[in-house]
């Protein structure tokens, strides 16, 4: 299933419920559930935060089988910006140290099993799956 | 839906979805926090990235005072993120009773 969603934070309400209505329908446990709506947020957030002049929709695909979620959210006339590329994220520094952000796609690549990009005509597409076993 | 208030005992209590619409209002919050508190989540279901960094913020700006925030009934999935994002070294951290 597939939906456009309005490139804004108040979109996430939205986001949640249509997600939760194809995961509810199909039984998947919370364990799964959490990191797919996790996963999802971020990255429609990162599309949003990022690209704020933009007028064009996010669309957001998900398709369930009985053994993975596939969710891919393609963002378009946008600059590349690969979100699978490793991040300096220093989890293990004191506090003082710490800086706020940049955990959102570190906990991404923590959470779902694979995570691809793709950028072709200025149109970025991420796609993740979560196994369901 | 997200809430974050004060108990009659003085703690601070979440409840709901902590993603990044919400994050403008929980920080506000703890902007308001000046001394050691305790953050009840039992019923925070959910927490984003932009809801972490809401906690980091607000502990570094209380460890400058020698207080700190301490979390308190975390559920499993955000457990899970907070050991991820190494909350556990920097926070005090209470797991929910099962």
């Amino acid at each position: 299933m597939h939906k456009k969603f309005v490139r804004s934070y108040d979109s996430l309400e939205a986001i949640y419920e249509f997600t939760e209505n194809i995961l509810a329908s199909r039984n998947f446990a919370q364990a799964i559930k959490f990191p797919v709506h996790f996963a999802m947020e971020e990255l429609f957030t990162n599309m949003v935060k990022y690209n704020p002049g933009n007028v064009n929709d996010i669309l957001l695909d998900i398709r369930a089988s009985n053994e993975s979620i596939t969710v891919s959210l393609t963002d378009f006339d946008v600059d590349a910006f690969d979100v699978t590329s490793s991040r300096d994220i220093k989890i293990d520094a004191p506090l003082e140290q710490r800086k706020v952000g940049g955990l959102g796609l570190h906990l991404i690549q923590k959470m779902v099993d694979t995570l691809k990009y793709e950028y072709s005509d200025r149109q970025s597409t991420v796609t993740f799956t979560k196994g369901t076993g | 839906m997200f809430h974050i208030d004060f108990s009659t005992e003085g703690e601070i209590v979440c409840s709901g979805r902590l993603d990044a619409a919400q994050c403008a209002i929980a920080q506000a919050f703890m902007d308001s926090v000046a001394e050691t508190c305790i953050v009840d989540f039992s019923n925070l279901e959910y927490i984003s990235s932009a809801g972490l960094g809401v906690l980091l913020k607000t502990q570094k700006r209380l460890a400058e005072s020698g207080a700190q925030l301490k979390i308190i009934n975390v559920n499993n999935h955000i457990h899970d993120v907070f050991r991820f994002s190494g909350f556990h070294a920097i926070f005090e951290i209470e797991a929910k009773q099962r």
